[in-house]
């Protein structure tokens, strides 16, 4: 038997509890307001800040006044054709959910009235944070998530400018057809090894439908359990496999423990191309030399200076606001906001079907990019940038440098991969 | 398919004694009290953490900060006793298993708030590189990990038999109503025994910093791990978890190189499994 | 005598209606979003009650019964085309097997023996899933988009529906939770949490009632699932097998008052909009603080209120008489 009080304060507390649920959000009439959805806490964290710094720069760069950028909308202060119309980025937590993207980006929408989306970065959030967006129809922009199923969904509203990694695992195979050109070394075989979550056994997919069309024998094909408290096992048998090329899909977690691993056990391929998790800012300061000669997968590198020095520019910028150099990842989000908020001011409107027509439209030149693109432009049906394409790096003396498309490169590619002896 | 089989075992014994390590840690708060501590594996971040800073800081290399990890896990290790298991120790079964989640959310993400979620890695301590011995390469941070387990392990077998304290520890494991009867404290032995685990699993942070990457959430995987150790090895049993620890290793270890990396982890929980049906107090468990 | 009554009902009645009206009166997507996640767990953590609460069956792996609702629905729905509502039941059907099951080597497994074995169980679940190709692995499956209907179980434009069918099912398992606990079975169930020693006097009968308490809970728990699906349209292993949504569940149901019919709920009503609300306030800011609210708030109410929130209203009510 419970009291009486009890039950009125348990009505009280329902009570409570559903005004509570009521809040608002209204907007103010000058400013755009923009949705970002990332992992900020979680294990992905320390991924997700550094992408919405990216994004976070890129509207200070659109609302101020910055002469001297040849980026969309950087010359003017705000969105001339909405009347100087402030760009404002509305950030949420996704926690690397998938059910807190759709969550998050419903919210956004309906009490923080965005009109527009970025972000996710995990492919698995994008899908249902895009998938909200889209029975909202709001349009979401997204330049941070790799996997080619996004784009094969056929969405009205979804928009990706960052290439995937189908075109990823090709780059990374056509540069190895040139290094046999180029140096007249013959690749025979390669392994492929992959973190078993949605990013990786994708990409372990794409290599592996891929490789026999440019004539390699895949010897090893091995997917391998994420955040492992030891790999020994699996380097074993890349060991026994003895590939020419290793190709490895890793988060950065991964990533450090296996190069430590490769080099404690002396497992050395003529060459190691990799993916993702090479290339986040925690990696290079964790392992150091032993990174030394690794070649990944990028769509940014800060010595395409060298041909544009408006990636300097920018990088002195975020240097500036968050004291660091500027990432793959944090580049790859810097893109999204200029694309939107340019099919905003083309469309000269927020509204929903106006700006998915502006975007259809988009056509910035390659000189208005800090990657090294012809441009961003949209394919009509799958509504992926028809001229994102990746760029191979090359960690050198423990730096991130351009090696391919050799004609972009900053530096001659070191092949075959240095020995693990010696490194400082 | 065989000719790293020796290198296999090696490792798969390298790894298995760090885990020995951490559960014996865990053993110990798990066998007197009978408390799962499911924030086991954030005290193992903790204790990266503290030898991180004080090699980043002061530059003490990770080998000599052991000690003071120990002391400030067995200092926490205490506090949290005091304050919050205590309080839980006669009230239900469930308030017991939850109140250390708690301790385990906040942990984890006061880390985040206060070292942000970067990764970390001790750049060059005293030891590393790898001996070659005849076809086995063997690293040396993981070989004197390895060796310090075994010594850390061998002391706290001694310091419960020999000690006084270590007997009303051991008395009060195997039934605490005699203990109390014996005249025996229980209630500092509690604490006690949850200082001294949470101590064991600093040391093993400490080691583990030499050679792993360290971030907030760096302990998941380790602490799963070791719940599985503890309860194959059987409950409050340090022989138990020793043994337990290395046999999950060399499974991992071989389960992943003869079968598949993908399933290692599966392979190490569905044999729990099969233990714990066949001999439903665990290997070494009474 | 006739008072009495009504002021047993009316607190009851009023909520209810309350909860009913609810839809109407607010329209924003992301309160409604918080409702049905919180019903949704309230449902989890009624079902988690008749194993944990009622038998002291301590299960930290009800993801794997959660999980393997959603896939069977999902994996009918699209490669045979079967409507999600027969998924529902199948979905279940093979969660209560799967539950016996693994329950029949584990019922002589005691306290934390069981839980830890709970979890080990889901997790080599989840492992199998992540790895299996039939099931797309680690990409998920996208739920194809039908028109909306409640035959389709599947709603584009609003949220509505979806609470109600939450809501009815919760009210279900609330119902379903106070008939057992008032029948021969949850007698039996209680007496073998009192003692494990007076229970086996019992014979065999103990072993079968725990293994029906299994059995239901994995069936309500794998309802959810499917109910997750249809709601989220999405499924991979990582949103729906994963450990922390076994540990969200037990905390629902602890944090509430385990044992006790309306414990789940209340904790439900607190933990999920609390970390829901913290996330939207403060996660967005990437420092952990709202986690950090979270677990302090968890380790607290534990430790200092060991019986739950309903607890502590019960003896607040007790006081007071």
């Amino acid at each position: 038997m419970q009291g009486k009080k009890t039950r009125w304060l348990t009505y009280a507390m329902a009570l409570v509890f559903s005004l509570s649920m009521v809040s608002a959000g209204v907007a103010a009439d000058k400013e755009i307001r923009i949705g970002a959805v990332y992992p900020l806490t979680g294990n992905l964290a320390s991924t997700g800040l550094d992408c919405l710094h990216g994004a976070e720069l890129a509207v200070d760069i659109i609302n101020g006044k910055y002469p001297d950028l040849s980026l969309p909308l950087a010359k003017t202060a705000g969105l001339p054709n909405l009347g100087g119309a402030k760009i404002k980025l509305i950030t949420a937590d996704t926690k690397g959910e998938p059910r807190n993207g759709q969550a998050e980006a419903e919210r956004l929408v309906t009490q923080e009235k965005v009109v527009g989306m970025i972000g996710a970065y995990q492919s698995a959030v994008t899908k249902t944070a895009s998938q909200a967006t889209e029975r909202l129809r709001i349009p979401y922009v997204c330049s941070d998530s790799s996997s080619p199923t996004l784009t094969e969904r056929g969405l009205k509203y979804f928009f990706r400018v960052s290439p995937h990694d189908a075109g990823f695992a090709r780059d990374q195979l056509q540069f190895l057809k040139d290094i046999e050109k180029a140096r007249g070394v013959k690749i025979r075989t390669i392994a492929v090894l992959y973190e078993n979550t949605e990013f990786g056994s994708n990409v372990g997919k794409q290599v592996l439908a891929l490789a026999p069309e440019y004539g390699f024998k895949v010897v090893a094909d091995i997917s391998y359990t994420a955040n492992a408290t030891d790999v020994t096992s699996e380097v074993g048998r890349l060991i026994r496999a003895n590939p020419d090329v290793l190709m490895h899909a890793s988060y950065i977690t991964d990533a450090i423990l296996f190069t430590k691993t490769f080099k404690e056990m002396g497992f050395h391929p003529k060459g190691l191309l990799t993916f993702a998790g090479y290339i986040e800012p925690g990696y290079l300061p964790a392992v150091k030399a032993d990174a030394n000669g690794i070649i990944v997968r990028s769509t940014f590198a800060l010595d395409l200076a060298k041909s544009k020095p408006l990636v300097a520019k920018v990088n002195a910028l975020f240097k500036k606001k968050y004291g660091i150099d500027m990432s793959e990842n944090a580049a790859r989000s810097f893109g999204a906001p200029f694309v939107i908020a340019d099919a905003i001011n083309r469309a000269k409107t927020t509204e929903a079907e106006a700006v998915v027509k502006a975007l259809l439209a988009t056509n910035i030149p390659g000189s208005e990019l800090i990657y090294p693109w012809k441009g961003i432009q949209f394919d009509p049906k799958s509504h992926q940038n028809v001229y994102a394409r990746g760029i191979l790096v090359q960690i050198q003396n423990q730096k991130y440098v351009t090696v391919w498309p050799f004609e972009s490169a900053a530096a001659k590619v070191i092949w075959p991969f240095p020995a693990w002896a010696g490194r400082k | 398919m065989y000719e790293q089989l020796a290198q296999q075992i090696v490792n798969g014994l390298l790894i298995g004694f760090l885990y020995s390590l951490i559960a014996i840690g865990l053993t110990m708060i798990w066998g007197v009290m009978n408390i799962i501590n499911f924030a086991h594996g954030d005290f193992l971040m903790l204790g990266m953490f503290i030898s991180f800073w004080l090699y980043t800081l002061y530059g003490l290399d990770p080998l000599f900060s052991i000690p003071i990890c120990a002391g400030a896990l067995f200092l926490l290790g205490l506090l949290i006793y005091r304050f919050l298991v205590s309080k839980v120790m006669t009230g239900p079964g469930l308030a017991q298993l939850v109140v250390t989640f708690g301790v385990s959310i906040f942990i984890a993400n006061a880390a985040v708030y206060f070292w942000t979620p970067d990764f970390r890695m001790i750049q060059n301590p005293l030891l590393s590189g790898t001996w070659t011995l005849g076809a086995v390469d063997l690293s040396i941070p993981k070989a004197i990990a390895s060796a310090g387990s075994v010594v850390v392990s061998f002391l706290v077998f001694l310091f419960l038999r020999k000690t006084k304290t270590g007997k009303a520890i051991l008395a009060t494991e195997m039934n605490r109503d005699s203990a109390l009867l014996m005249g025996i404290n229980t209630e500092r032995v509690n604490a006690l025994s949850f200082g001294i685990g949470s101590a064991l699993v600093g040391i093993a942070g400490a080691f583990l910093s030499m050679y792993y990457y360290i971030y907030p959430q760096v302990g998941g995987t380790f602490g799963l791990i070791s719940f599985c150790i503890v309860a194959l090895g059987g409950f409050g049993s340090i022989e138990g978890a020793f043994v337990a620890g290395i046999l999950i290793g060399i499974v991992q270890t071989l389960g992943g190189y003869f079968f598949d990396p993908a399933y290692k982890y599966a392979i190490v929980f569905a044999m729990y499994l099969v233990t714990v049906w066949i001999r439903p107090q665990g290997l070494l468990g009474w | 005598m006739e008072k009495t009554a009504f002021r047993r009902i009316a607190p009851g009645a009023a909520v209810l209606a309350a909860l009913l009206v609810f839809p109407h009166f607010v329209k924003g997507s992301f309160p409604m979003h918080v409702m049905i996640m919180t019903f949704m767990f309230a449902m989890l953590g009624v079902a988690w009650n008749l194993l944990g609460g009622y038998a002291a069956m301590f299960s930290f792996g009800q993801a794997a019964f959660f999980g393997i609702g959603a896939y069977t629905s999902t994996i009918l729905l699209m490669y045979y085309n079967v409507n999600p509502w027969i998924g529902l039941f199948a979905g279940g059907a093979l969660a209560a097997l799967t539950g016996a099951a693994i329950g029949i080597p584990c019922s002589n497994l005691r306290g934390h023996y069981f839980a830890i074995a709970s979890i080990a169980f889901a997790e080599i679940v989840r492992i199998q899933f992540n790895n299996w190709k039939f099931v797309a692995a680690a990409e998920g499956l996208s739920l194809p988009l039908l028109p909306a209907s409640l035959r389709n179980f599947m709603f584009h434009t609003t949220k509505a529906p979806y609470y109600y069918i939450m809501l009815a099912f919760l009210a279900l398992s609330l119902l379903l939770c106070r008939y057992v606990s008032t029948n021969r079975m949850g007698f039996y169930l209680r007496a073998v949490k009192e003692s494990h020693e007076v229970a086996k006097g019992m014979g065999i009968s103990f072993v079968r009632y725990r293994l029906y308490a299994i059995m239901i809970s994995a069936f309500l728990t794998a309802m959810a699932g499917t109910f997750y699906a249809q709601y989220i349209l999405y499924i991979d292993p990582e949103s729906v097998l994963i450990l922390p949504i076994s540990v969200q569940i037990v905390l629902v149901a602890m944090l509430g008052g385990a044992g006790t019919i309306l414990g789940p709920v209340i904790g439900a009503a607190i933990l999920v909009p609390l970390s829901e609300y913290t996330r939207v306030w403060l996660g967005y800011k990437g420092t952990g603080l709202d986690m950090m609210i979270y677990g302090a708030l968890i380790m607290l109410i534990s430790a200092y209120q060991p019986k739950g929130v309903w607890g502590m209203l019960t003896s607040i009510g007790k006081r007071a008489k």
